[in-house]
């Protein structure tokens, strides 16, 4: 059955006419060439999102899920120190590579939006409310990860649950195009060749066979640039900012300062104090004489104790080079030196401890405190860091005392601790 | 049965069963969009983020290049436009490049958030302009070289010039 339509049979002036299209490149081969290099990259920008909310263990301002249960079946693992710095880094940058491979798909599949009728059947109609939550949700969660990383929140709602559950409606309408379109997919590459339309220049340059219903043109302009050259400017693109996406992690330190539109592609100096801050002592109110001192380290747990930094530096002191890897995806790795968590808690009377609350001097803002696993407490590298480099932390980095876990998301490694409270299983 | 069915509907049953699925999915999401604050606020951002591209940014890049492309072509000389050195491709991938990385980075760019950044990593947010205008002069000015070469090659040789 038809959908009885009031619009005329013949589609007015303007872009629902087919002879609209110019574009000699559109066509099925072109949307899914840029689909099929489009496609890898949000898998991996969508799993390690995942894996980062499972990084933040209970420590997530995300609400609820409404379920009953966690989708996440184990615990972030803390045996390999730059995992974080990884997929985080990962998240970043294959997200920031897409942007632009999104930006041309969308064009490419442009003219589908006028076509006419606008409506032919129910499953066109379901069909085409799905691309909305599509394309809304693609651009939605890429617009917001872009803000987030920039520091830039010119919104109200909370950008945590905003991204994460824009994601499953993104990655569902995703997931219903790709099988939807896989057959399209399959023929234009079978006709076309996976490859082949990359080795003509401009002077081959042909638009792919007229077929109705696709992004074909009908009349198509002469082209003034060949495939290649649209995709390479394309995909050069998108590299270039990849590639300083990835300087801004530990990985790519050597070229940070190259890193040029990253957040993070800057570079403090050549002191041992000088690496990326997440937030500066200054701006959430840490004082000199909050941890001059009078400061003491309160342990809690079976018994409770108060250490000076000077008695802290009496115990065994580990020397391990750990990263600071930031959900922003940017990660920078030094050389800590301090004392175990385990022994901590073993001063604590807790020595098989379940978990640790950690608070900071910090007495206003979000993350300060933070709860770490007993596998985040168990690590032999898991320290309450009081040197960097061979030298005292600065106060921007947590001065007297601050705590560094392997692959524990940078936030939750917290500053300027005042307290630790160890509970048995 | 099923033909009834496809008749009705317009595709077979494992569509709309697809369909649904992924429906059901997203509407999870958005189930626990609204129940977080301001839901208001992500809804707004999510009908702008349908739009943004198909119904802005596309009507603007297309009458740029609408307009660049009559441009360049009257512009260019008549016996180096017959064989094809398109001028335009000159003015639009540096523009697209430059375009591009601004309309990702504008907050960083402009300083939108200059106070949360010098807070958060006590380095100075005015940098980034600089860094922007610098990657526009180095792809705008690659880009005139080229071109200049490309005719300078064309109007020596009198021959077709290298393919693009």
């Amino acid at each position: 059955m038809k959908l009885r339509s009031p619009l005329p049979a013949e589609p007015p002036p303007g872009p629902t006419r087919p002879e609209f299209w110019k574009s000699p490149l559109r066509g099925p081969w072109l949307s899914s060439f840029l689909g099929s290099l489009l496609l890898p990259f949000i898998l991996i920008c969508a799993t390690t999102g995942f894996l980062s909310q499972l990084a933040y263990g209970d420590n997530s301002f995300l609400p609820e899920g409404g379920l009953g249960f966690s989708i996440y079946p184990f615990d972030w693992p803390a045996g390999w120190p730059l995992l974080y710095a990884l997929t985080q880094g990962l998240h970043v940058t294959s997200g920031v590579i897409a942007i632009p491979l999104l930006f041309a798909k969308l064009w490419s599949v442009m003219p589908k939006l006028f076509e006419w009728p606008p409506v032919r059947s129910l499953s066109h109609l379901l069909e085409r409310l799905s691309l909305a939550l599509l394309v809304g949700g693609a651009l939605f969660v890429f617009f917001t990860g872009l803000m987030n990383i920039q520091l830039f929140y010119p919104w109200s709602f909370s950008f945590l649950v905003a991204h994460y559950y824009a994601a499953f409606v993104f990655l569902a309408a995703l997931t219903l195009h790709v099988a939807l379109k896989y057959s399209t997919v399959r023929r234009s590459f079978r006709e076309q060749g996976v490859l082949r339309p990359l080795k003509y220049g401009l002077k081959q340059t042909v638009p792919e066979p007229y077929r109705e219903d696709s992004t074909t043109a009908l009349e198509p302009a002469m082209p003034t640039v060949s495939r290649r050259m649209m995709l390479g400017t394309i995909g050069a693109t998108s590299a270039g900012l990849g590639l300083m996406m990835f300087g801004q992690t530990t990985f790519g330190d050597t070229f940070r300062r190259f890193a040029l539109l990253a957040p993070r592609g800057r570079v403090y100096g050549d002191g041992p104090n000088d690496f990326q801050v997440n937030k500066t002592a200054e701006a959430v109110n840490v004082t000199p004489d909050m941890t001059g001192d009078s400061w003491r380290l309160q342990l809690k747990g079976e018994k409770t104790g108060s250490f000076s930094r000077e008695q802290l530096l009496a115990m065994p002191q580990y020397t391990y080079d750990l990263p600071i890897a930031c959900v922003e995806g940017w990660s920078t790795t030094q050389t800590w030196t301090g004392v175990r968590l385990r022994d901590l808690a073993a001063l604590a009377g807790v020595p098989a401890a379940s978990s640790v609350l950690v608070k900071s001097l910090q007495e206003a803002g979000s993350f300060r405190e933070a709860a770490l696993s007993d596998t985040q407490l168990d690590d032999d590298k898991s320290l309450l860091a009081l040197r960097v480099n061979g030298v005292d932390i600065s106060m921007d980095h947590g001065f007297p005392a601050r705590i560094i876990v392997p692959a524990l998301p940078g936030v939750l490694n917290t500053k300027w601790v005042s307290s630790m409270e160890f509970k048995a299983a | 049965m099923i033909s009834l069915f496809r008749k009705a509907y317009g595709a077979s049953p494992l569509h709309l069963l697809a369909v649904f699925a992924s429906f059901a999915i997203a509407g999870y999401g958005f189930f626990m969009i609204f129940k977080s604050p301001a839901p208001e606020s992500a809804l707004l951002y999510f009908g702008f983020a349908v739009v943004a591209h198909d119904m802005i940014a596309f009507p603007l890049y297309s009458a740029l290049n609408f307009v660049a492309g009559r441009t360049t072509r009257a512009a260019e000389p008549e016996q180096v436009a017959s064989v094809g050195v398109p001028a335009i491709n000159y003015l639009r991938i540096p523009f697209l490049i430059s375009a591009i990385s601004f309309a990702m980075f504008f907050p960083l760019i402009l300083g939108l958030s200059s106070d949360i950044y010098e807070a958060g990593t006590g380095l100075d947010a005015g940098a980034f302009l600089g860094r922007w205008l610098g990657i526009c002069a180095v792809v705008f000015t690659a880009s005139a070289i080229l071109y200049a070469v490309k005719l300078r090659r064309y109007s020596r040789s009198g021959t077709e010039p290298a393919e693009s």
